[in-house]
């Protein structure tokens, strides 16, 4: 008995993912919405309809049924494929094509599901759809909770089913016949109490050599704006080939505003960052109107996790989407708490680990209000505005007070640990059943306890005191920006005397009161990334990292295979993760050593194309078999993304007007590359290189100033400029 | 209601009206949505029995996370029971696990929505006193280690 009741095989196929700004449903490509997953180390059902990131229903199935004889749809399944906005799948049976369509809307949020059925039989058809789901209602970020009591309502236009605030209505264009509640018929009205399935029979008659159809509804999220999406749209289900278009159209603009990259040295990158641009546009979301952000992944970390979003947003400039970049950010600064609230983990100037629509937020941990004061400071390099400087200089001074909280004044370390155990702690006396998770620290491997001063939260910390001295420039604040100047040069020169690692010539991951913790992890390689070590020092840990232990086919370990407490299966102690071959990459362009950078790079792209252009979160430390792992994660396709234009293209943004400094990693047997329409402040820019020349194209409103490297030459908008670039140089 | 508790109700309601300064009501009303959801649903009220052998209780839902756990551990007021007198099962009708029995190769599985029953031949005796009954679980994926502790008096078994 290791499995559960009615476990099923792992679902080997990829997922049919389909997302709008609101909603997303999730299946396995045979035909119904059900998606069976290894998750944690189990298989767990995921399939089914999401709403506003509450996961609406379970597994949604339909059943077609005629005189005695019934089917499902994956038995009888003949294709499928995606469209341009959704995802057709079409079947046979009993002399009748089905063809069935699946869009997801994003207001009010949820799925349309149409069955068209044509007969090439020469009499009438009596069908009998049976649509069955198990409601769920209830976040994603809150794992392995299903709720058990529910409420359904019927009504004349559709079916209603609510828990606590949260709630789902479905509709269908061909009324029930019958009801379902648990298998038990049921008349309809009112009920409140348990359910584990709702079912409704629909019967359609299909004339002779004719054709019918019925289309489902499922929308959902927190009830009280359910109700005003509906109020204009109750009756009208929409046609998913309208609701297809509009969102294709929508996706088209996007992508039309973002670079186009080309490599014909690598045509493996350039469709690896096409892949991953559209991987990563699926995670955009704004399930309400003053929620604005990126989901981490699929399926379930599908909420606004801040860590994940601070990382992302980078690759978001760079991909010229602004104004999602500034939207985000007043979405995340708008939950900076202004006091501690031990329940919550808050503290003042700490900005939320999660969000979700209610607003549901929860703080603790130690590094996602780092990230976020280097976001602010690059997009305002990008997009030249300095009118918001003032009020994000606020938030961001409230982030350097939290930190300077935290900080042990003789080094200008961070301490972290603790977080998750203060909310434990803080809420041990109200309950009579408490539950908990023995989680000491809050790292980005934040199932491993790296306290007290890991390498990259230092890295991380030094970062948010240097973006500050830059924003605090522009506000004029010059008392608070030498302050941060000051702890920020502290900081460095901590770093550099108590983290190297001479026996291993690397870096150590982390230092437990002022004792070094010796253990070769990949995050160490952000202080190289940084440029906080000697040049000598970094090329070493960079070489390090590559050491087969650390460095596998498939990508890079969190920890080293080496390490006696690794674990091939450990989350955070043994499993690859794309991330960190990310780290390795951008690590490997900064001490210069190109090749090696694009070995990284070419090793993220063979598991996007692998994944049919998903993205795993994590695979086995001992083969490259996803574990414990969202099919999709933010984390590691914007890293990938930011690493081809900062490292590899090796563009850097300017403060101010127009400047930008471009300095390629490409290697030196490579010929040409190109890049189309990169958005900066005011204007787009086009580069072409080939080996020792840049050409520049600007169209913006004033002139751009290029440093290659080898001078600072000014680009008048509208015109074109060949500029020579230094000599390529490869460290080994 | 004791000083500690009380005084807990009182920081509870300074934080809640902290919340609702910075960020309003709707975030008070969606953070108790949850809070009432996870009480409500994880431990099944009253499931705390004495037995012949010991005690039993149930879940409705697994304590915060799903997936496989090689390890079961189960305490008395901070008193671990031997693995062997512990059992796991899904429900009635399905099998009983001794707790000795799970492991990385033959793990317990946990999904939302899965209910199990626990049961320790552990006799409590004495008078019907409240006890801290913990459960610790071992994820195979995860290292930290997940727990749930009940703090209530267990009733007594129903006659048969």
């Amino acid at each position: 008995m290791s499995g559960m009741p009615g476990r099923e095989a792992t679902t080997l196929r990829s997922p049919v993912l389909l997302t709008s700004l609101a909603s997303a449903a999730l299946g396995d490509g045979q035909g119904d919405l059900r998606y069976a997953r290894e998750s944690r180390g189990a298989v767990t059902e995921w399939g089914g309809v999401y709403g506003q990131l509450i996961r609406l229903t379970g597994p949604w199935t339909v059943e077609l049924g005629s005189r005695e004889a019934t089917t499902d749809l994956p038995s009888c399944r003949v294709s499928e494929s995606s469209f341009p906005g959704g995802w057709r799948s079409q079947h046979w049976w009993n002399d009748l094509t089905i063809v069935q369509e699946l869009v997801a809307i994003p207001r009010p949020a949820g799925v349309v599901r149409r069955l068209g059925v044509q007969s090439e039989s020469d009499r009438e058809v009596p069908l009998t759809f049976t649509s069955r789901f198990s409601p769920y209602l209830f976040p994603v970020l809150v794992e392995g909770i299903r709720p058990l009591d529910f409420e359904i309502r019927t009504s004349a236009e559709d079916l209603a089913i609510r828990h606590q605030g949260f709630g789902l209505r479905v509709a269908s264009t061909v009324a029930p016949s019958d009801l379902f509640l648990n298998r038990g018929s049921w008349i309809g009205g009112k009920y409140r109490g348990p359910v584990t399935e709702f079912a409704s029979e629909h019967p359609v008659v299909v004339p002779p050599g004719g054709s019918a159809e019925i289309r489902w509804r499922i929308v959902g999220g927190l009830e009280r704006d359910l109700d005003s999406a509906l109020a204009v749209t109750l009756t009208n289900i929409g046609s998913p080939d309208e609701l297809a278009t509009r969102q294709a159209e929508d996706e088209r603009q996007w992508t039309q505003g973002t670079p186009e990259l080309e490599f014909p040295d690598a045509p493996e990158l350039e469709t690896a960052y096409r892949r991953a641009r559209t991987a990563l546009r699926r995670l955009y979301s704004a399930p309400d109107e003053n929620l604005v952000g990126l989901v981490a992944g699929y399926p379930w970390y599908s909420a606004i996790w801040c860590r994940d979003l601070a990382i992302m947003l980078p690759a978001l400039l760079w991909l010229g989407d602004f104004e999602w970049v500034a939207r985000s950010l007043s979405t995340v600064f708008r939950f900076q708490s202004r006091s501690t609230v031990p329940l919550l983990g808050a503290e003042p100037g700490a900005l939320p680990m999660q969000l979700a629509p209610g607003p549901i937020f929860l703080y603790g941990t130690s590094d996602s209000t780092l990230r976020f004061p280097a976001v602010v400071e690059q997009m305002h390099r990008h997009t030249g505005d300095l009118s918001s400087v003032v009020e994000w200089a606020d938030a961001v001074h409230r982030i350097v007070e939290w930190g300077r909280g935290r900080t042990d004044p003789p080094t200008g370390l961070l301490r972290h640990g603790g977080e998750a155990e203060a909310i434990s702690v803080a809420t041990a006396k109200l309950a009579r059943v408490r539950y908990g998770i023995d989680s000491p620290d809050t790292t980005i491997w934040d199932s491993a306890d790296r306290r007290d001063h890991a390498l990259d939260v230092q890295v991380l910390w030094w970062e948010t005191l240097c973006s500050a001295a830059h924003l605090l420039t522009h506000a004029e604040d010059s008392g608070r920006r030498e302050t941060c100047e000051e702890l920020a040069r502290r900081l460095a020169t901590t770093i550099r005397a108590r983290y190297f690692w001479p026996e291993e010539r690397y870096l150590y991951d982390s230092l437990r009161g002022s004792t070094p913790v010796a253990r070769i992890r990949p995050n160490a390689l952000r202080a190289v990334s940084a440029h906080l070590l000697d040049p000598d020092i970094s090329v070493a840990a960079v070489d390090r990292a590559a050491a087969d232990d650390l460095t596998s086919p498939w990508g890079v370990r969190s920890l080293s295979s080496l390490d006696p407490d690794y674990n091939s299966r450990a989350y955070h102690d043994g499993q690859v993760w794309t991330i960190a071959t990310a780290w390795a990459a951008d690590a490997a362009f900064a001490v210069g050593q190109r090749h090696r950078g694009v070995e990284y790079l070419r090793t993220i792209a063979a598991r996007y194309a692998a994944e049919d252009g998903f993205a795993n979160e994590c695979y086995l430390g001992d083969r490259p078999e996803p574990f414990n792992s969202c099919f999709l994660l933010g984390f590691s396709v914007a890293p990938f993304l930011t690493v081809l234009f900062e490292r590899l293209w090796g563009i850097r943004v300017g403060e101010g007007k127009a400047s930008v400094r471009v300095v390629p990693g490409f290697p030196p047997e490579w010929t040409s590359a190109r890049l189309h329409g990169l958005r900066l402040s005011d204007g787009r820019l086009d580069l072409e290189w080939t080996p020792g020349k840049l050409n520049v194209r600007w169209n913006g409103t004033g002139g751009l100033s290029v440093d290659t490297g080898a001078g600072v030459h000014s680009v008048s908008p509208g015109e074109s400029a060949l500029l020579d670039l230094p000599p390529p140089t490869e460290r080994s | 209601m004791s000083d500690h508790r009380f005084g807990s109700l009182l920081r509870l309601a300074g934080e809640a009206a902290q919340l609702e300064v910075e960020f309003g009501t709707h975030s008070l009303e969606a953070l108790a949505w949850v809070a009432r959801t996870v009480e409500a649903s994880v431990y099944v009220p009253d499931s705390l029995v004495r037995t012949s052998a010991g005690f039993r209780f149930a879940l409705a839902n697994p304590p915060l996370r799903i997936g496989a756990f090689c390890g079961l551990r189960l305490l008395v007021d901070g008193t671990p029971m031997p693995p062997d007198r512990v059992r796991v099962r899904f429900g009635p009708g399905y099998p009983w696990r001794t707790s000795s029995h799970l492991s990385p190769e033959h793990p317990l599985e946990l999904q939302g929505g899965s209910s199990t029953e626990f049961e320790a031949d552990w006799p409590l005796v004495g008078a019907p006193v409240p006890i801290t009954v913990r459960l610790e679980l071992q994820s195979v994926a995860i290292p930290p280690l997940v727990w749930l502790e009940i703090h209530e008096t267990p009733k007594e078994s129903p006659a048969p």
